[in-house]
């Protein structure tokens, strides 16, 4: 008796120390291989919830990409979840088209929440993809565009020096024939 | 393998000055391969490691290279070289993988929690995953890449690092003791190592639906197949047709058939001589065509 006492105040203990709420983990990735300039760029943001209780009142905000470098084509940069349950994660992505083509210093969004309700409020940051290229669409196109231009100005080239001879050919075969070498013998 | 050697044959050379981490990845590889250096020399190595991180080196790890006695002892000193401060609190969690399975051939992701819950800020200098052997985990089978970090933690704050890895072939269905470390230090200059994971773990290789090598070899044979049938049909139908092909073959040089021998000139025709009469009149007529056109 004596021991299962013990033995509850040793799990009471164990509850007390490991309940401190909730705790997040926040990734900011970028799912592109290529950041090319006025192409969509699709940031995914995931947020797991690796604590002992929900996080409540969870606001995402990613102040990090200014105007004047990106423009937001779909999602926004802030979001807000009531409640992430403990194990549990969300995903949240955003588009945005790069403006310039430059290094950009991609750094961490704010995770704010309350690891347990009526607590003081926690801030966290996300994982940050850090420096990245953004490719010029120039650059990008000489590399991976299908050169449908660059193919028909080659047709148009290889017209002449195939149909020259071609004509020539031709033009001698008509004369022959003209002469008709051929079709009195054949009738004979 | 791991039988011990006699303290004094612990080589002066392990405490060379300036050995690099890459350098200390080889000499570990370089065990692995010969097998003949012993498990203290690689506690040793991690050692070095850690010096080298730390570029004003503490007095103590000096002193504990001249002394290089008991392994004990050494092994004490490790423990306090890899402590973790107090303050800092760190969580784990693999994103794309149990804790007991690694899968290879994977970009796997590692996400670290880092609370500061001191009064300093701390900087987090870099994550670093190796594998060992998993009966003792002071042998390094294989270090992955350290990411260099250089974050800084302001007192209070919480921030989440990703690390990435991904686990050759090579590893595949094998036991690893697997440890995922954090190295930072505090704004005193003390270098702290959290031992983030610490386990064994079993790397795993995933069936994936269509496997490409598989696939073209299958196409390779059912090529090979076709090739066979066709070399077949061919040798089949030259062997039928010799008979035919011959009698064909006779007439070809006699001039009543389709040949036109208009283009030669006249003098240059030689005309064969037969032995009997009744050919003469056929070819005189032949001759006749031939000066008609000209």
């Amino acid at each position: 008796m004596k021991l299962l006492a013990l033995l509850g105040v040793f799990l009471l203990v164990g509850v007390a120390t490991s309940q401190d709420g909730a705790r997040l983990l926040a990734a900011k990735n970028l799912l592109n291989e290529y950041l090319v300039e006025g192409k969509d760029v699709t940031v995914l943001y995931s947020i797991y919830n690796v604590g002992s209780s929900a996080a409540l009142n969870v606001a995402l905000t990613d102040n990090t990409f200014p105007d004047t470098d990106f423009n937001v084509v779909r999602g926004k940069l802030s979001v807000q979840w009531e409640r992430i349950a403990p194990g549990s994660n969300v995903t949240h992505s955003v588009i945005l088209q790069p403006l310039k083509s430059q290094f950009f210093n991609f750094t961490s969004a704010i995770v704010t929440y309350l690891p347990v309700e009526d607590g003081a409020e926690k801030s966290t940051f996300t994982s940050a993809p850090e420096q990245k290229g953004i490719v010029s669409l120039k650059e990008f196109d000489k590399r991976f565009s299908p050169h449908y231009m660059d193919w028909a100005v080659f047709a148009v080239m290889t017209v002449p020096p195939i149909c020259i001879p071609f004509l020539l050919w031709s033009m001698s075969k008509r004369k022959y024939e003209s002469s008709g070498v051929t079709g009195k013998t054949r009738k004979n | 393998m791991f039988r011990s050697f006699p303290p004094w044959q612990k080589g002066p050379n392990l405490w060379q000055k300036g050995i690099g981490l890459a350098q200390a990845q080889d000499d570990t590889e370089e065990d692995v391969l010969e097998g003949e250096e012993e498990e203290e020399d690689d506690v040793e190595i991690e050692e070095e490691e850690e010096e080298d991180e730390d570029t004003d080196v503490e007095e103590g790890e000096e002193e504990r290279a001249v002394e290089a006695g008991d392994e004990e002892e050494e092994e004490e000193d490790e423990e306090e070289v890899l402590k973790s401060s107090k303050d800092a609190d760190t969580t784990m969690l693999f994103t794309r993988n149990s804790e007991t399975e690694i899968p290879v051939n994977l970009p796997l992701q590692v996400l670290v929690g880092f609370a500061n819950n001191g009064e300093e800020e701390f900087v987090l200098q870099h994550i670093h995953a190796s594998l060992r052997y998993p009966q003792d985990f002071s042998f390094h089978i294989y270090n992955f890449s350290a990411i260099e970090y250089d974050y800084t933690v302001q007192p209070g704050q919480e921030t989440t690092l990703e690390y990435n890895f991904q686990a050759g072939e090579v590893f595949a269905a094998r036991p690893f003791g697997f440890v995922i470390q954090l190295f930072y230090k505090d704004a005193e200059g003390n270098f702290y190592a959290d031992s983030l994971f610490n386990d064994t773990i079993t790397m795993v290789e995933l069936d994936e639906g269509i496997d490409t090598e598989t696939f073209f070899l299958y196409l390779f044979l059912a090529a090979v197949l076709v090739l066979l049938l066709v070399g077949l049909q061919q040798l089949f139908s030259s062997r039928g047709g010799k008979k035919t092909k011959r009698a064909a073959v006779e007439t070809g040089t006699q001039s009543n058939g389709d040949v036109d021998l208009t283009w030669i000139p006249e003098q240059n025709h030689i005309y064969k001589k037969s032995p009997s009469p009744r050919r003469s009149p056929r070819q005189r007529t032949t001759k006749k065509v031939g000066s008609g056109d000209k």
